[in-house]
């Protein structure tokens, strides 16, 4: 009985956690100017919510083939995440040309 | 005898002498074609409007284009509204629904061998919709590569507006970028493996031809990504695409063709139907499955090819 109350504390907890992560993501995605920034934004939800879903979820069946292909889900997807968002990313640091009014660089020869 | 033949004989006269070579023939840049098209377009537009004859013409042409137009369309919509008001009313339980469902949901199995019903249906109850369907895949990929396929004499002979465009495109090659590299590593074994996982599977569970099939051609696309054009040209040539799709076409329409001419609907054949749930069961779903996800992959990879870069397999 005590073993199932922790079970579903640790469940509760993660998926409070994940629904945080992804309110965050949601909120930066719209709210952020430049398209770098609302990417790191969305790359919150995509990362850690998506790992404290699939978390909280793994938690509540036990281990078992759904869970298994769960965890595959999660390699997969941090996998493949980064480096569409590197590519994406790459593509606006190619094309912008007033990238230098949002970064560091002073001017656009540097 | 001619005077300029008598001069070609004793070797006098080449003939060649004032056609050039297409390769000498500089490219001209955009500017200078926008320029003489523009000319040409105003040329025509002078031409057309002055010319009595062409008037005329013009103006019969557009009367029987309007008529035939107005016809059509009222024929259309008289087809259209006779079929509409022939159909059954709704809720209404008519024989034609209920049986057909009822017979494909009670008898699928055993009748197809299919554990998945809708592969039985869409394999082998409704197989010749199945056929036109990857026909029609087939005769869009023949359309696009009529359209963009470039071949070498389009690009020398300057014919081309759009040909610094297409070479912008190898300025944003990603493929020697190593993460791209270690990606396509892991992943495109992964989604190969997986798209074979979907494809082998359609009798049995969800899938079919047409998933395994695009997945195949998205590990494909992902694999050219990755490591460049030039790998996927060594094995996925122009040729070799033609001869997969076409050989699977043949073989499903003449696979199905027999069928139906010996037994279709459940009717006694002698194609074994194997025990319901293993891989090799189903009768003739399995192999026409493989026949229309070769035919999806192959359909998928060439659009990408051609829209990317106006060839299948460098030629």
């Amino acid at each position: 009985m005590m073993g199932e109350w922790i079970l579903f504390g640790v469940v509760a907890i993660l998926l409070i956690l994940a629904l945080l992560c992804f309110t965050a993501a949601v909120i930066g995605a719209y709210r952020f100017g430049f398209v770098l920034n609302r990417m790191h934004a969305a790359g919150i939800g995509d990362s850690l919510g998506l790992l404290c879903v699939t978390a909280a979820v793994v938690a509540a069946t036990g281990f078992c083939m759904d869970s298994l292909k769960l965890i595959l889900l999660i390699v997969f997807m941090w996998f493949t995440s980064p480096a569409s968002s590197h590519f994406l990313s790459q593509v606006e640091y190619f094309t912008n040309e007033h990238l230098y009014r949002y970064t560091d660089r002073k001017t656009e020869e540097e | 005898m001619k005077e300029w033949i008598r001069k070609w004989l004793n070797g006098d006269l080449d003939l060649l002498e004032n056609v050039t070579d297409a390769a000498e023939v500089p490219d001209s840049t955009r500017e200078e074609l926008k320029e003489q098209k523009k000319e040409f377009r105003q040329r025509l537009y002078e031409k057309t409007n002055t010319d009595a004859a062409i008037q005329a013409e013009r103006k019969s042409f557009y009367a029987i284009y309007r008529g035939i137009a107005v016809i059509s369309c009222v024929v259309l919509i008289g087809v259209l509204l006779f079929t509409v008001a022939n159909m059954p009313r709704y809720g209404v339980e008519n024989p034609r629904t209920v049986e057909v469902v009822k017979r494909y949901v009670e008898k699928g199995l055993q009748e197809t061998g299919a554990v998945n019903i809708v592969a039985g249906m869409i394999l082998d109850y409704r197989a010749f919709d199945t056929l036109g369907e990857s026909h029609v895949l087939f005769t869009a990929l023949v359309c696009v590569m009529i359209l963009l396929r470039l071949d070498k004499k389009t690009i020398r002979g300057g014919h081309l507006d759009d040909y610094y465009l297409v070479k912008q495109d190898t300025y944003f090659d990603v493929s020697k970028d190593s993460i791209i590299r270690l990606v396509g590593t892991v992943l495109v074994p992964c989604i190969i493996l997986f798209g074979f996982y979907v494809l082998l599977n359609g009798q049995n569970g969800p899938g079919g031809g047409f998933s395994g099939g695009a997945i195949m051609g998205a590990a494909l696309i992902m694999f050219s990504t990755a490591f460049g054009f030039d790998t996927v040209d060594r094995v996925f040539t122009r040729k070799m695409l033609m001869i997969t799709s076409f050989v699977s076409l043949a073989f499903y329409s003449f696979a199905k063709g027999y069928v139906f001419f010996t037994g279709a609907n459940g009717l006694e054949n002698h194609i074994p139907k194997g025990t319901p749930g293993a891989i090799l069961s189903g009768g003739l779903i399995l192999p026409l499955d493989i026949a229309v996800g070769l035919v999806v992959a192959c359909t998928m990879f060439g659009f990408y090819s051609l829209f990317k870069r106006g060839s299948i397999g460098g030629d």
